[in-house]
């Protein structure tokens, strides 16, 4: 089995992408690991696949759409929108700002 | 009186007036006091039973903790969540409360449902009933756990690829994974939206039968449910339906003696009751091992990323390990360079293993193989596998890659450590009345050689 290896610099990146935040253990631990895992899947290359439609949905249903103008009933009050966050205001969510003044 | 009696036969005491309702649900919240300490199956008891009207049929159950449930705290096991009300019902919950059933509780599970143990639960791993050292399997491991002691007359699990055939094996109960579709996922907390399923674990395949009837069908909250016909699945299981029955070597292979021992004394019984046996060729099981850890930690990378901690529960900082493992590779196979070796590769082969299927299910009308390679293991092995998950459940990836129905039974316990063997049926899409009529024949044949009662026994009331 060919090893894939990774940099350290490829593991932060992916935790950066995935909003993850890693200590030094971490980023050892999960490096060793993504390596194991790549190399294992790469037996897929073992089966041809020149000519094979990729699969998106494993049963027969084509383009569904959600009936017009029908009643939501899924809408939530906004008392049950807030029920769960810490972080609220006048109605709105707090998020962290993102933008400089 | 009531130990060990299935959810059918419970209502036919109730509606006979032997019992009330509110005498079953104390029964078992007695039980679960007594029990629970000791299996930590239930992460939350439900204890607000309100006997308001009394010629009303209450029923039961018991859900696995990623399923939403108006009011009642959901975690999906994971520190997240830790203290997440949902605001709204899942369908699947929806559809039992609308046909009276009462939830006992909320089982624990591996968090997010990422492993085969239990053991990721943010809240400690469930014990299994048949031995507390060992693990009761998962991720529904909860829900097999308290069908198995008897703390719930059923459950509620889900199966992403393993999850419920896993822990029904390891804990000595019956799980059925429906036909992906067949069963709305709305308000079920997602792990890999292409695959996951929900279904009952229970002591009879009545039972199975029963709850599926009423969870099944379409709804208009989930696209991906089909709008097949719901048949009468407790009325069909009486017809005696003669099958072809496929078995393969590739499931076979690698799998401890003394469940392969089960396995052909199963399929001598089968051959007595007049099926045909059938010899199949199938792809490796190894191909899906890489096509679910490819396509499940991508969906997982991308379902995961909503829990900010805005809107609901807590930052992103409270993942566990195994979660933030998921994570990172399902990001990686899905970042820009990658994505066509590994995503587009994995779905290519997906494709092949559905084919392979289509191709088998000409000849036969049902797969035999056994559920797990092994019996349950002890708690804390899984460390000592690096692909722990993936080992345990590679006989179940292969049907829930191609989105097929499968149910796992009791067939026997293993001599060395008394621990119960599970085998499997698969069927074709949307044929679960076929695996559901073969395993009652079997449970009216052999009563699964005792080891559903054998188990409810070591928990007397």
């Amino acid at each position: 089995m060919k090893k894939s290896k990774l940099s350290k610099d490829d593991v932060l990146r992916l935790a950066h992408l995935a909003g993850l935040t890693l200590n030094e253990k971490e980023i050892e631990k999960y490096k060793k690991q993504l390596e194991e895992t790549i190399s294992y899947i790469e037996n897929l290359n073992e089966l041809k696949t020149d000519n094979i439609l990729p699969t998106s949905y494993v049963n027969f249903l084509t383009n569904i759409f959600f009936i017009d103008e029908e009643k939501n009933e899924r809408a939530l009050t906004l008392e049950e929108v807030f029920q769960n966050t810490k972080n609220k205001k006048n109605n709105c969510f707090r998020v962290k700002k993102i933008f400089d003044e | 009186m009531l130990l060990g009696k299935s959810l059918v036969e419970i209502s036919k005491l109730i509606e006979k007036k032997d019992i009330s309702n509110k005498e079953v649900i104390d029964y078992f919240l007695k039980r679960i006091d007594k029990y629970d300490k000791k299996l930590n199956a239930y992460l939350t008891v439900n204890r607000y039973y309100k006997s308001d009207n009394f010629y009303k049929m209450i029923l039961p159950i018991a859900v696995k903790d990623n399923f939403c449930t108006q009011g009642i705290k959901t975690t999906a096991s994971s520190k997240v969540l830790k203290n997440f009300i949902p605001p709204y019902e899942s369908t699947v919950t929806k559809r039992l409360i609308d046909a009276s059933f009462f939830i006992l509780g909320k089982t624990n599970m591996d968090a997010w449902a990422h492993g085969s143990s239990t053991e990721t639960s943010d809240f400690g791993p469930t014990k299994n009933p048949w031995d507390l050292l060992c693990s009761a399997g998962g991720s529904s491991g909860g829900s097999a756990a308290v069908v198995s002691s008897y703390l719930a007359p059923a459950a509620i699990g889900s199966e992403t690829a393993g999850s419920i055939r896993q822990p029904a094996a390891w804990s000595g109960v019956i799980g059925l994974k429906p036909t992906y579709g067949r069963v709305s996922r709305y308000g079920l907390i997602a792990m890999a939206s292409s695959f996951d399923c929900p279904g009952p674990l229970t002591l009879t395949t009545e039972d199975t039968a029963f709850i599926l009837k009423i969870i099944a069908g379409k709804d208009k909250f989930d696209a991906t449910t089909t709008p097949n016909e719901v048949p009468d699945y407790v009325a069909s299981l009486k017809k005696k339906k003669q099958f072809i029955i496929g078995v393969t070597d590739e499931y076979l292979n690698g799998v401890d003696e003394e469940i392969n021992k089960s396995f052909y004394q199963l399929v001598k019984i089968l051959e007595k009751l007049g099926h045909q046996i059938k010899k199949i060729k199938l792809l490796s099981p190894k191909y899906s091992i890489s096509v679910y850890t490819i396509i499940q930690r991508a969906e997982v990378s991308s379902n995961l990323a909503r829990y900010d901690g805005i809107r609901y529960g807590n930052n992103r900082t409270f993942f566990g390990s195994e979660a933030k493992r998921r994570i990172m590779l399902g990001t990686y196979v899905l970042s820009y360079g990658y994505y066509d070796a590994y995503y587009k590769k994995a779905q290519k082969v997906r494709t092949l293993i559905i084919e392979d299927f289509k191709k088998v299910f000409k000849e036969v009308d049902i797969i035999l193989a056994p559920t797990t390679p092994i019996a349950a293991l002890k708690l804390g092995e899984f460390d000592k596998y690096p692909f722990f998950g993936e080992i345990m459940d590679v006989l179940n990836e292969p049907a829930a890659i191609a989105g097929i129905c499968a149910i796992s039974f009791p067939f026997g316990l293993t001599k060395k450590g008394n621990l119960p063997i599970g085998l499997q049926l698969m069927g074709r899409w949307f044929e679960e009345e076929n695996i559901l009529n073969l395993t009652y024949q079997i449970e009216k044949e052999t009563d699964f050689l005792g080891v559903i009662k054998k188990g409810v026994k070591k928990y007397p009331d």
